[in-house]
């Protein structure tokens, strides 16, 4: 990161970021050519040419300047995990690529469909839309008239006594008087110590403790301070953030009204991927819903749109993409709470975890029975409260389910029908979470610590059914071309490990070379233990877990096992 | 940093104590460990950034407890950590990193490393032990980067467009240090990166060429690389001359003779060639880091224009002639004038260019073998006004804080300076500060690189410093602002001072000077609320009829918000010359001698008596020692005309070329009877001479240079000097000696001792003390130095205020109605003065000429296109040049560099001079403009 970009974007302001303008400039008429536009920005923003492109280049939908770029198709194909397991994408590019010609359809990992499949986006309408299950069978209609919308359907349940995270919100000034009555009520510094009583930890993955990271964003002397809320939902299989966004979105924006009065920041701002305009749309209606309760408050919201880039959900990078610079993953310490956006003293966190704010603050007087016993109640102790799982495809009712944690996973699996397909492992958490073969699952409850002590990861608890029919050789090249895609090119286990990993898989698939085994255990320890943030970090987990549980439908691809097989020789 | 009671940390199993601040690989350094953490990615002068993982080191909480790995770099120590820097696993760690490396370059990288490791990158790769690449038939990222063509029309992966840089993605590892040093060093942002992952690849500009790019060629991105990806023309002779180890490359420290900054310069010289010149990063002024003049602009030193003999005009022409003949026949000259005339018709004018001592010798040439005090310098045309005006507000005429203050400082005044065209490194610092966001207020007729940052750009109409100075007091006094203990306890004349203040019109004053008056109003504010403001100020204070005024107004502005005698405050001029502030201290004035003791009163006159050994017997006898005041340059020049001043000797310096009005002083030199010239080119100054002694350059001499914050550093001859030529010094040591004086063999360290005797300031100074930084001045008995001024009183006692009434420019009152545009003049970044230097040097490929900087406000009202020949006249002469328009000056004024003196730009330039020190207006100049 450079602290001069930082400066001279905080010059500016959230109003007037760089990065929208890129995104803005990218997709208007370009009546000026697209150099000249980003010389003016450059003069503007009193920054070098070369970051302007630097940054805009980074992205999946910004034009680098090149001709095979991925920006400004007119169809995107969804080809994340869910989708590949599906199978169904081949023919829904096929079909895509038949109406729209080859050059016009890009690709996107994950629009968070996973529960339908057969996702694909369209851009040449007024805006963007996402399609997903039957859709592709009426593209001529679809691609005919601009209003047809998607027919998604995906079931929300819930598995406790009270929802937290899936109740409805009906009367939405109601909803927020809850703000108000609390800071009647309370100090700052009492509401705080409630929330570190409830347990609360992010949702993101990493379980860091909300009260804890609050307070110490508190405690900084700063008078410029931001909330900031990563709803960049790319793990492929995910889509929990995008039902709260479009479903609950004022769940959300309470969490960061109530995360900046707790903390002294004035602005929240959410970094929305491109890739869910619903989500955008329904936040951006939500936002407007609560400025027109005039609350009274000086709290403002701002919606950061992305431009694709997976990395850009790493909090880091998500704060330099704000700022326009690259969105390359920066060392910590400093950590956002002490130094994020613009330099200032900020709060990163996921989607879910700012949604359960309102049900934690509720009935604060009742001793007995308040939002944060009832909160803290759930759970082992250590994870409390309730988490959204995202099931996929492979699920005979697939969707949402909320969950209290430390549920056992077969009961979710239960819940959710049983498997629609022959399933022989699930890949839990995302691209960066175990993979869990079905002898472990009655293993499992949903709750951090399980998954930690079996070898898995909960991470951002999206579920995706991995068919028999997949090939495990496969399916670990697809996880390291991921990888490779995403990488944002900074360390080097990463940057260039993940290359190395991709065709190491490769050539095993197309019979070139076998596995050296020393070798990829090198290499898995080396971007374990090397890479500066989880991607490069967390890929070899699963790559492990399909090492030691598919052995043998692996073995022919590794030369010290197999020396027999006529096509390798 | 300080060591923190009784916290300490575990090396490999050793107790040691640690800083605040510290990481665990500054840690590791500063130990001294025999085991060395290597790293990729780091740059000590660079924030740390994580991306090659090389440095990774174990980390446990206790001496067995379990370990962790992490990134030593970025990782701050803390205390009882126990950090294991070469564990097992580490060491396989960085051989697995580096493998992967290596796979992503060409197969030979390895075997080279292996065999003769030269960059910092192959050091690394021979010192892990990485044996072999195991990845098989591995992609290379250079694959995915576009061929450009090069300078032989092939497509190519080697950007060869520029004249120095060059560039070479194919040995490029991604570490980054490029980019971020020309963010982080010289703040310019021209190197990126484009696309993510595996290709992404370094970028300049919107992915151009070098020469395309906007690269203002400071080399920071060279100098760091690790790999040689990017690099120079120099360091690749330099790494060729590598490969060959049976000659010894020496590497000799030195300073930069080119502006007053004072980088300091370390030349590789193979068989008394030079080969390339980096910045030492363990240099105080610089630290690593110098600009395009520095590092590049050094071939004029084996031109092939260097003179190589003196010259004596013999039959109205230059003719070789032996040393031995040139000093008789001066000798004989001046013995002659001196006799017939008097001492008085003999004057010289010395150079800000040389050394200190050779500063000194020619002032005591010209006093204790002459006997006159017509001595002058080129400070006369810069910044004698800084000198006049802070001696007379605070009784020290030189800065009063140090450019390090800059890390401290939390406001920056900058007045009539353009530091990052003329002072690159220091305007590369301030840059640095302000796009973190340190505020800034420009007062400057042009909206120059730095004033597209400030918070305040006061765009004042040239000439009316005074009347915006006056108003910013106006408005802190008003504001009830002041720092009235500092006021009641350090300074006097106050009130005085203050009604005047109170009593001006300030519509007014805001019309005269074009400026919005709450504009002045808001900045005035904020620089009186801060708690550590800076000031710095450059030529566009000094050069002015009202130059000396402007000083003391903004040393009042100083006082009135007690932004002197700390840290991070005081008022400082940016000396434009590498050694004008010596060249002043050295007495090179004629009213000051060395150590600025006046030289008219009779104490000082005993004294200098005294050091320069004078006595009723010597040469010039202590009954004809010179008691009055002599000649300032200008005023040289008209006695010349009038035929009082028989006999001028010029070190280093193109007056003709420079000086103002030139036609006026072409016809002074010609009235001479004796123009003597030092030079190493022959000049058009030196052109007019009877006598020519070709001199050596910087780097082939040594002896001191003092910069703009009062440094005296070492100068050491990285050469020896041309065939023919001699060192500055020795031709004066050797005149003095050829005229009758015993002045001993010149020598650097000699002679230090000797100004050390002379100059109180100077007296702790020896050669072996100033070491490696320098020492700034004053320096006391033992080497203790001062890095700031007035601590706790005034030179003078108190400070003085003074106030001074604006008063129009006579340029501006008797030209304006026939010539209504203001011209105001000023350097570029790759030239240096009438560039006999740097034109002769790669810098002329970059800019290759003047250009007169227009707005499209008067280029649309007279008719003028971009890049169109235009007319320019004043009352003295016209020229023609090429316009460019700009928004970078308003309505009615014009801009232009002095690069290319060929244009004659000095012959426009007018008479006007500072009323108390008469440095000329150069930069107001009454003109007409007219498309050609």
């Amino acid at each position: 990161m450079s602290k001069n970009l930082s400066q001279l974007a905080r010059r500016q302001g959230i109003d007037n970021t760089l990065f929208q303008q890129l995104v803005v400039t990218d997709a208007a008429d370009k009546s000026d050519s697209l150099k000249q536009q980003r010389q003016a920005l450059a003069k503007e923003y009193l920054m070098g040419e070369a970051v302007i492109h630097g940054a805009a280049s980074f992205y999946d939908f910004l034009d680098d300047g090149t001709n095979s770029h991925n920006a400004n198709k007119k169809a995107y194909v969804c080809n994340g995990s869910s989708c590949l397991c599906a199978g169904t994408q081949t023919s829904v590019k096929d079909k895509l690529v038949n109406h729209f010609g080859a050059d016009n359809v890009g690709h996107v990992t994950c629009l968070g469909r996973c529960a339908e499949n057969s996702a694909f986006q369209l851009s040449d309408k007024p805006s963007l839309v996402n399609f997903s299950g039957k859709d592709i069978d009426v593209l001529e209609t679809i691609a005919n008239d601009p209003s047809t919308q998607s027919n998604e359907h995906y079931l929300v349940q819930c598995m406790l006594a009270e929802p937290i995270l899936t109740a409805e919100i009906t009367d939405v000034s109601q909803y927020y008087q809850l703000f108000t009555q609390l800071f009647d009520q309370y100090e700052q510094t009492q509401l705080l110590d409630k929330l570190v009583e409830s347990g609360l930890r992010g949702r993101g993955g990493a379980g860091f403790p909300t009260g804890i990271k609050w307070r110490s964003c508190l405690n900084e002397s700063n008078k410029e301070k931001y909330i900031v809320c990563n709803a960049d939902e790319g793990d492929a299989g995910a889509f929990s953030d995008r039902y709260l966004l479009e479903q609950r979105p004022h769940a959300v924006l309470f969490g960061m009204l109530m995360a900046g009065a707790l903390t002294g920041a004035k602005t929240g701002v959410l970094y929305i991927r491109a890739e869910y305009p619903d989500a955008i749309k329904q936040t951006e209606q939500a936002i407007n819903e609560f400025d027109a309760l005039n609350l009274n408050n000086d709290f403002n919201f701002k919606i950061i749109k992305g431009a694709g880039a997976y990395i850009c959900g790493e909090e880091t990078a998500l704060l330099r993409s704000i700022e326009g610079q690259r969105p390359v993953v920066s060392v910590r310490p400093p950590f956002p709470t002490q130094s994020g956006l613009f330099g200032c003293p900020t709060v990163v966190n996921n989607v879910e975890t700012f949604g359960s704010l309102h049900f934690i603050f509720s009935n604060l007087a009742n001793e007995q029975n308040s939002g944060v016993l009832k909160y803290k109640n759930l759970g082992n102790g250590k994870s409390t409260g309730s988490k959204l799982l995202s099931l996929d495809g492979a699920f005979n009712k697939p969707g949402i389910i909320e969950v209290a944690m430390g549920t056992p996973l077969t009961e979710v699996i239960k819940l959710a029908g049983g498997f629609a397909k022959t399933v022989k492992a699930l890949h839990i958490g995302g691209p960066l979470g175990g993979v869990v073969p079905l002898s472990e699952i009655d293993k499992l409850t949903v709750d951090f610590e399980s998954f930690a002590q079996h070898g898995f990861l909960l991470g951002h608890a999206s579920i995706i059914g991995i068919p028999e029919s997949m090939k495990m050789i496969d399916y670990i090249a697809h996880l390291f071309e991921f990888t490779a895609l995403e990488s944002c090119g900074k360390c080097y286990p990463c940057q260039i490990g993940s290359v190395r990993g991709q065709e190491m898989f490769e050539q095993a698939i197309s019979a070139e070379q076998f596995i050296n085994r020393e070798l990829l255990h090198d290499l898995l320890e080396t971007m374990q233990l090397g890479s500066l943030c989880a991607l490069g970090g967390g890929v070899p987990l699963p790559i492990q877990n399909i090492l030691q549980y598919f052995s043998k439908e692996l073995a022919p691809y590794f030369s010290s096992e197999n020396n027999h097989q006529g096509e390798q020789s | 940093m300080s060591v923190q009671n009784n916290k300490q940390a575990f090396l490999n199993g050793v107790a040691y104590p640690i800083k605040d601040d510290e990481t665990i690989l500054s840690f590791s350094r500063r130990i001294h460990d025999t085991q060395v953490i290597p790293t990729l990615c780091d740059d000590t002068r660079l924030e740390p950034y994580g991306s090659c993982r090389v440095c990774s080191v174990d980390v446990a909480l206790t001496a067995d407890g379990p370990r962790k790995v992490m990134a030593s770099c970025h990782t701050p120590i803390n205390e009882g950590m126990h950090i294991y820097t070469h564990s097992p696993r580490i060491e396989k760690l960085r051989k697995n990193i580096i493998e992967l490396v290596l796979s992503d370059l060409p197969e030979h990288t390895l075997t080279n490393s292996q065999k003769q490791p030269h960059t910092e990158f192959e050091q690394v790769v021979s010192k892990s032990g990485v044996s072999e690449v195991r990845f098989k038939q591995a992609r290379k990222s250079i694959t995915s980067v576009p061929l450009t063509p090069n300078k032989t029309g092939d497509n190519s992966l080697c950007d060869d467009s520029h004249p120095y840089m060059r560039m070479d993605l194919s040995l490029c590892i991604d570490c980054n240090r490029c980019v971020r040093a020309c963010d982080e060093i010289q703040g310019e942002q021209v190197l990126s990166v484009a696309g993510r992952g595996f290709d992404a690849r370094i970028i300049k500009g919107q992915d151009v060429s070098f020469n395309e790019s906007d690269c203002v060629s400071c080399g920071a991105c060279a100098q760091t690389c690790p790999t040689g990806a990017i690099s120079d023309v120099f360091r690749q002779q330099l790494a060729s001359a590598q490969t060959d180890q049976t000659v010894e490359i020496d590497k000799i420290r030195t300073v930069c003779s080119y502006c007053g900054v004072g980088c300091n310069l370390e030349v590789s010289v193979q068989n008394n060639k030079i080969l390339s010149i980096e910045a030492p990063k363990d240099a105080a002024v610089n630290s690593g880091h110098t600009c395009l003049k520095g590092r590049y602009a050094w071939r004029f030193y084996d031109h092939k224009d260097r003179l190589d003999s003196p010259l004596v005009k013999i039959d109205g022409k230059l003719t070789k002639v032996s040393w031995d003949h040139a000093f008789d026949y001066i000798a004989k000259r001046l013995t002659s004038i001196k006799t017939n005339h008097g001492s008085d018709a003999i004057a010289g004018i010395s150079s800000a260019r040389c050394t200190n001592e050779e500063n000194y010798l020619l002032q005591k040439m010209m006093r204790a073998v002459i006997g006159t005090n017509n001595i002058d310098c080129c400070a006369r045309v810069c910044h004698s006004p800084t000198a006049y005006g802070m001696q007379h507000s605070f009784g020290t005429g030189a800065a009063t804080n140090s450019i390090d203050d800059l890390k401290q400082t939390e406001f920056i005044l900058l007045i009539g300076a353009n530091p990052t065209e003329a002072h690159p490194v220091t305007g590369a610092k301030i840059k640095q500060k302000v796009m973190k966001g340190t505020p800034l207020i420009v007062l400057d007729p042009v909206k120059t690189e730095l004033a597209r940052y400030a918070n305040w750009h006061i765009q004042l109409r040239p000439g009316t410093n005074v009347a915006v100075l006056n108003m910013m007091a106006y408005f802190i006094i008003d504001a009830g602002l002041v720092d009235e203990n500092f006021v009641s306890t350090r300074t006097e004349e106050y009130n005085d001072y203050r009604q005047a203040i109170l009593a001006l019109n300030i519509d007014e004053l805001a019309a005269i000077a074009g400026v919005d008056k709450i504009l002045v109003q808001q900045a005035a504010i904020a620089y009186a609320n801060a708690n550590n403001a800076m000031s710095f100020h450059g030529l566009g204070v000094t050069e002015h009829s009202q130059g000396s005024r402007a000083i003391m107004c903004i040393a009042d502005l100083v006082m009135l918000t007690g932004n002197i005698g700390r840290q991070g405050v005081g008022m400082n001029p940016l000396r434009g010359q590498n050694n004008v502030q010596g060249a002043a201290d050295m007495g090179c004035q004629p009213h000051q001698g060395a150590g600025y003791f006046p030289v008219a009163e009779a104490d000082n006159i005993r004294y200098y008596q005294k050091h320069y050994q004078i006595n009723d017997t010597s040469l010039v006898s202590t009954s004809q020692w010179p008691t009055e005041i002599g000649y300032k340059i200008p005023e040289m020049f008209n006695a010349a005309l009038a035929g009082d001043l028989k006999a001028l000797w010029i070190l280093g310096e193109d007056v003709v070329q420079t000086d103002p009005n030139q036609d006026h002083v072409v016809a002074s030199l010609a009235n001479l009877d004796l123009l003597i010239v030092q030079e190493i080119f022959l000049s058009e100054t030196a052109k007019m001479a009877d006598v020519v002694l070709p001199g050596s350059t910087f780097l082939e001499k040594s002896g001191t240079f003092t910069n703009g914050e009062r440094r005296v550093q070492k100068v050491n001859a990285a050469v020896t000097p041309k065939l023919g030529c001699k060192t500055d010094g020795e031709i004066i040591v050797d005149m003095m000696n050829a005229l009758g004086y015993n002045q001993a063999p010149y020598d650097a360290s000699d002679m230090l001792d000797e100004i050390a005797q002379v100059v109180p300031f100077f007296s702790g100074i020896t050669w072996q003390n100033l070491g490696l930084d320098g020492l700034q001045w004053p320096v006391a008995k033992g080497g203790v130095d001062t890095q700031i001024l007035h601590i706790d009183s005034f030179k003078r006692g108190l400070g003085k205020f003074h106030f001074f009434e604006f008063e129009e420019s006579q340029e501006v009152v008797q030209n304006s109605e026939q010539f209504p545009f203001i011209l105001t003049t000023s350097r570029n970044l790759e030239h240096y003065n009438a560039g006999t230097m740097t034109r002769r040097t790669g810098n002329e490929e970059i800019v290759s000429e003047d250009v007169l900087l227009v707005s499209y406000e008067d280029a649309k009202a007279k008719g003028i296109t971009n890049q169109s020949q235009v007319r320019l006249f004043s009352a003295r002469g016209e020229i023609t040049l090429t316009a460019q328009l700009s928004d970078k000056v308003k309505q009615g004024i014009l801009f232009t560099t002095f690069h290319f003196p060929e244009l004659m730009i000095n012959r426009v330039t007018g008479d006007v001079t500072d009323k108390h020190t008469k440095c000329p207006e150069y930069k107001v100049v009454a003109v007409g403009i007219e498309a050609a």
